[in-house]
């Protein structure tokens, strides 16, 4: 077999691994204050996504709390400090713990990150892109495989997009989310947000953009909304979904064989009622291209 | 190796603002004083405005998950919590900033030893802020006995809150705020007197 038939056989291995994975639907981020909202209109949320670092070495209260909230949806835990991007390497305690964590909440799949929030003793509260490097596609097969090893769950991996772009590019972004995602056949975690706030970084066109990435790989889409600073969109997720973020996640749905979208809010928490709505609207966006019933 | 030493200078770039200035002042010098020889001078290129939008982000997406974790004081305090943060997250991030939680009580930390209730309207508004920090050191923290002294009446604070909207009031009697858990799981028991 020559290399591109290797390719195209890898592809559609994943393809069909990821085919197999379950439709959830429409879930919210989990964020406290929503709580008791949540426990009364269960039906309402088809499954809710973790701030997963935030409950390791969680303390009992916490654990009861999880407990709770796994008795009642779908937890899918989304990481943000395993770093799988770091040229140091994996902190294998960290590992560890998030290895208990997902193994204890049996997901349908997990989620980190394209990119690295620790170096040099520091941590950063997002995470930070990678260079389009071939030395940073190793960086994240070497992570990837160990986690991998430590955690048999699908793992889905969200792209960074962003405005910073590392000098010595040596490949567009499409063809290193495919290096990328090809190793241990990981799904793609997009955030149409994202992608809508960073559209003047790639020619202010987010759908020509959109075409250009692995879509067969989307297994799960963030969408958010953000305001307006100074003529640029800042997705703050401090307010309701803009209208061009709705057009995105349309274009991304019809394309993309999603399992799932996930409505993400953080500043400025309105009562759960308010949200709910946006959810329907996705839920609807999903079963109009027969992603769910 | 090259990326190791890339992504601990961008790490502090991205976290500790003198650095920054002074990278952007000499990119070259610094990138090879900090021990980049291949990379340096393609550090030396990163464009400072890009730089500062992503430490733009880190920081909307911090002071969201502030907003998450203090959502009483972040709906009375409004933009004053906004401008309150932003003195906050002038300081560097200490190296190995912990949770979400942390960050919250460090950031309450500061708004009553920095900024002080005289400089805070409702002037109720940093007990309110002291009393949420204390819930999260009793559920996030799993602390077994959190007692707070807080100069207002937070009881009536937090029904008036729970319907919308904080009516004109005095609230100027203290209220003791005690969280207590016994061996077993679940939340702590919670008292105001």
């Amino acid at each position: 077999m020559n290399g591109a038939e290797n390719r195209v056989g890898r592809k559609t291995e994943i393809t069909n691994l990821l085919a197999n994975l379950p439709r959830l639907g429409v879930g919210l981020a989990y964020r406290e204050p929503f709580r008791e909202e949540l426990l009364q209109k269960q039906s309402e949320v088809d499954f809710l996504e973790i701030a997963a670092d935030d409950y390791l070495d969680a303390t009992p209260a916490l654990e009861a709390e999880l407990e709770l909230l796994a008795e009642h949806f779908t937890i899918v835990p989304h990481f943000m400090k395993l770093s799988l991007g770091s040229a140091e390497g994996l902190d294998e305690a960290y590992l560890k713990k998030v290895a208990a964590l997902v193994k204890w909440l049996n997901p349908p799949w997990w989620s980190e990150h394209i990119g690295f929030t620790r170096a040099g003793g520091v941590t950063l509260t997002h995470p930070a892109p990678l260079p389009f490097t071939k030395d940073a596609v190793a960086v994240m097969k070497r992570n990837i495989i160990t986690a991998r090893r430590a955690i048999p769950t699908p793992l889905i991996l969200e792209n960074v997009c962003s405005q910073l772009v590392w000098p010595g590019t040596e490949m567009d972004e499409s063809d290193f989310l495919n290096e990328v995602l090809g190793v241990g056949g990981c799904g793609l975690l997009l955030d149409v947000t994202n992608l809508f706030a960073n559209a003047p970084s790639f020619g202010g066109d987010p759908a020509a953009f959109l075409a250009r990435l692995p879509l067969d790989r989307v297994v799960q889409i963030h969408f958010s909304g953000g305001h307006e600073s100074k003529g640029r969109f800042v997705d703050s997720r401090g307010q309701a979904v803009p209208e061009g973020v709705w057009q995105l996640l349309e274009l991304a749905v019809a394309q993309a064989p999603v399992r799932s979208i996930c409505l993400e809010r953080d500043d400025n928490l309105p009562p759960l009622g308010e949200v709910l709505w946006e959810l329907e609207r996705a839920r609807a966006i999903g079963r109009q291209h027969r992603r769910w019933n | 190796m090259e990326l190791v030493q890339q992504q601990k200078l961008v790490a502090r770039l991205c976290t500790n603002r003198e650095f920054r200035e002074e990278f952007f002042a000499q990119p070259a010098q610094v990138a090879a004083r900090e021990g980049l020889t291949v990379g340096a001078e393609g550090l030396a290129e990163l464009h400072p405005e890009h730089l500062r939008q992503f430490v733009r982000l880190l920081r909307t997406r911090r002071l969201g998950s502030m907003g998450v974790a203090l959502p009483l004081t972040r709906r009375v305090l409004g933009n004053r919590f906004v401008e309150c943060f932003k003195l906050y997250a002038l300081r560097p991030t200490p190296p190995g900033v912990g949770r979400v939680v942390e960050d919250a009580i460090g950031f309450v930390d500061f708004l009553r030893g920095q900024m002080g209730s005289e400089v805070l309207d409702p002037p109720w508004s940093l007990s309110l802020a002291r009393y949420e920090a204390a819930r999260l050191e009793a559920v996030w923290l799993g602390r077994r006995l959190v007692v707070r002294w807080l100069p207002h009446r937070i009881g009536p604070l937090l029904a008036q809150l729970a319907k919308g909207k904080v009516e004109a009031g005095n609230f100027d009697r203290p209220t003791l705020a005690i969280w207590w858990r016994g061996t077993g799981r679940g939340q702590p028991r919670h008292w105001l007197l």
